[in-house]
């Protein structure tokens, strides 16, 4: 798995790469984390995430709890098919604001 | 005293009462010798001659030996030539005669008168014949009547009880070679008895090697043996001496010993192989052999360590019923001495995944078949083939019941040995789709949902279901490192897929302590709580999820079903 981390008008956008799993999902969760602590919104590009399973579901889970409790959006963007069926059989894509796009997203953010 | 008189008025009866008396003698006397003087002595004196002698040919049929005699000189023991004398002339036309005087016949021997001092006058003698095979002859000599001539009634008689006489001669020495066979017989026995002492005992199943030995004769120049090993790993054997009878058991057997005795400390099969070899040397006679293929089963691992000394080569059959030949590496042990002492055999490494390893002699692949033909290897093949859903033992069985079928004694000994390879970690049904041991290491798991994807892509299986079960099977394993193994990464992982019809079969095992079920539950998904999440995600995608009874009673074993080739939920 890799990432990479934009500072964007608004928010801090971090895109992930590859699978996200029980190997990789401590690096996504400390990165996350990291991003939170900016005291920004942020916004996770998951067009390019492979395959996610529930620990790296609990790494956004706990992101997403530290972000709403500091009182910070934090939302999920053009999410790959397969991890939409994760979060779906989850019950989270209900729970996680969820953009087709980056750009909706950084709209709604900003909006 | 004249007690012939055969032709005389009631004297009919006596020459029946001497049969009749000589016959119960035969009849009761296990000392044929013996018999025999008493014979003589009676035909001697009822025939009223000076002596009687009874000569048998010798083995070659060159000499005329006397086993019996009665009369004033004892010629015991004398020999003569086949053709010498009356005697001889008698055996050669096979007809009995009368020499009324002896000077006058050129055949007359008188060397053994010159011997004896003895005075031969006249002569009657009769071959001693069974059907078409000549004995020897009875012969008298000196009538003791006032003519001093044996009459043609003499020679009657004489050649009647000289018929009954070699009867029981043939019937003497007959029975005394059944005698003898019976011995032979009885300690052939003996020493099979010895022989399936070395055989080892057959175990259950599901014990993975199972032998079969049927001799050809009494005895067998073949071999089997299998014994586990402290560490759980089973050493296994199948030998053929060359050569058969009474001297390939005894090589069969000193073989077999050594390898019980020896396989229990060298678990290497090159190493005990040449150091079986190097003892058949020091010892091994008559250009006698031994081929031999030696192996070690690691059941854990599921493979087998293997050498081959010039033995046919065993067949690997694996789970989708494909055939590999094993090709001997070494030759025949016995032959030639290893100069080191640690040379060792070349060894094959082979890992049994679902399949089979049989091992077999060749009075297997040539046996005869019922039309004659030979059972060959592809004979084995397509019977392996034909009996596939039967144990290992009963295959085998089938084996050895198709060479019985031709109803013709077997050709060679017939042995057989199977290793099987490891069954379904805890489902029978359907077949093997995928087999994979891993650690307990997370770095694993992409690994493991590459070989999933592929194993269910070989299965026809939708991209969306795909997809699901990489998912649930990727959540049970990170479930069974986290929660079973506490994050160890030494843990060792199995898992299984099956296809039965239209359902797939997750097995997943481990080696962990038992996890009880009651506490492995589900996320309450109103509360947005990290964890539990994975089971959930596993009863979301599968059909059926159960923990069942893991085999040998440790560790745990998940097994999950889906459905394919419906409709997505």
């Amino acid at each position: 798995m890799r990432h990479e981390i934009r500072e964007s008008e608004g928010a801090v956008v971090v895109s992930f790469e590859g699978d996200i799993d029980l190997d990789t999902s401590p690096a996504a969760r400390k990165v996350l984390l990291d991003c939170v602590r900016r005291k920004r919104s942020v916004l996770v590009d998951m067009s390019r995430v492979t395959y996610i399973d529930s620990s790296g579901v609990a790494s956004l889970v706990e992101s997403f709890q530290n972000a709403r409790n500091a009182g910070l959006r934090f939302g999920l963007v053009a999410v790959s098919e397969t991890a939409l069926r994760v979060l779906k059989l989850a019950r989270l894509d209900l729970v996680f604001p969820i953009h087709a796009t980056l750009e909706d997203g950084l709209a709604q953010i900003s909006g | 005293m004249d007690k012939s008189a055969p032709e005389a008025n009631g004297s009919v009866t006596r020459p029946l009462e001497l049969i009749a008396t000589m016959a119960a003698d035969f009849a009761s006397s296990r000392d044929l010798e013996t018999t025999l003087s008493r014979a003589v002595a009676r035909i001697t004196r009822h025939l009223n001659a000076a002596s009687g002698a009874l000569f048998m040919l010798d083995e070659t049929g060159e000499e005329l030996r006397c086993h019996a005699c009665y009369g004033e000189t004892d010629i015991t023991g004398l020999v003569l030539g086949a053709r010498e004398g009356i005697v001889g002339r008698c055996v050669q036309g096979r007809r009995g005669e009368i020499v009324h005087d002896v000077n006058e016949d050129p055949g007359f021997y008188s060397g053994v008168d010159e011997q004896t001092g003895f005075t031969t006058r006249s002569i009657l003698c009769a071959p001693l014949t069974v059907r078409d095979q000549c004995l020897g002859a009875i012969e008298l000599v000196n009538k003791l009547s006032d003519d001093g001539k044996f009459s043609e009634g003499d020679l009657h008689l004489l050649q009647g009880l000289s018929s009954s006489a070699a009867l029981a001669i043939v019937n003497a020495r007959q029975s005394e070679a059944l005698l003898k066979q019976e011995r032979v017989n009885r300690e052939l026995e003996l020493a099979a008895e010895i022989q399936r002492s070395l055989l080892p005992r057959a175990r259950p199943e599901p014990f993975p090697v199972h032998g079969l030995n049927l001799p050809a004769g009494v005895v067998s120049g073949d071999f089997y043996d299998f014994f586990e090993l402290d560490d759980g790993r089973i050493c296994f054997t199948l030998g053929d001496v060359s050569g058969k009878g009474i001297n390939a058991a005894l090589l069969m057997a000193k073989t077999a010993s050594l390898y019980r005795a020896l396989g229990k400390t060298i678990h290497e099969p090159g190493r005990l192989l040449a150091v079986i070899n190097n003892e058949i040397c020091e010892t091994a006679t008559r250009g006698m052999f031994v081929t031999m293929v030696g192996g070690v089963l690691d059941p854990g691992k599921n493979r087998v360590c293997l050498a081959n000394a010039g033995h046919e080569p065993p067949l690997y059959q694996n789970g989708a019923g494909d055939f590999q030949a094993l090709e001997a590496q070494a030759p025949p042990l016995g032959i030639l001495r290893l100069d080191r002492a640690d040379q060792a055999l070349p060894e094959q490494q082979l890992s049994l995944e679902e399949g089979s390893l049989f091992l077999f002699s060749d009075g297997v692949t040539e046996g005869a078949l019922e039309d004659g033909a030979t059972f060959r290897v592809e004979g084995i093949k397509s019977l392996l083939t034909e009996n596939a859903c039967l144990p290992p033992a009963d295959r085998l069985n089938a084996v050895v019941a198709r060479l019985r079928r031709a109803n013709k004694p077997l050709r060679d000994d017939v042995t057989l040995l199977v290793v099987r390879g490891r069954e379904s970690i805890g489902e029978v049904t359907g077949e093997g789709l995928l087999r994979v041991n891993f650690p307990s290491r997370p770095h694993e798991l992409r690994k493991v949902r590459w070989a999933v994807s592929r194993a269910l892509a070989s299965a026809d299986c939708a991209e969306d279901e795909m997809r699901d079960m990489i998912l649930a099977i990727s959540e049970a394993c990170q479930n069974i490192i986290r929660h079973a193994y506490h994050e160890d990464p030494n843990g060792e992982i199995v898992l299984e897929l099956r296809r039965d019809g239209d359902r797939i079969i997750v097995l997943l095992r481990d080696f962990a302590a038992t996890v009880d079920p009651s506490e492995i539950k589900g996320r309450e998904l109103e509360q947005l709580q990290p964890g539990g999440l994975g089971v959930h995600l596993i009863n979301e995608v599968m059909d059926e999820t159960a923990f069942l009874p893991p085999p040998g009673n440790s560790g745990n074993l998940l097994r999950m079903i889906k459905r394919i080739g419906r409709k997505a939920s």
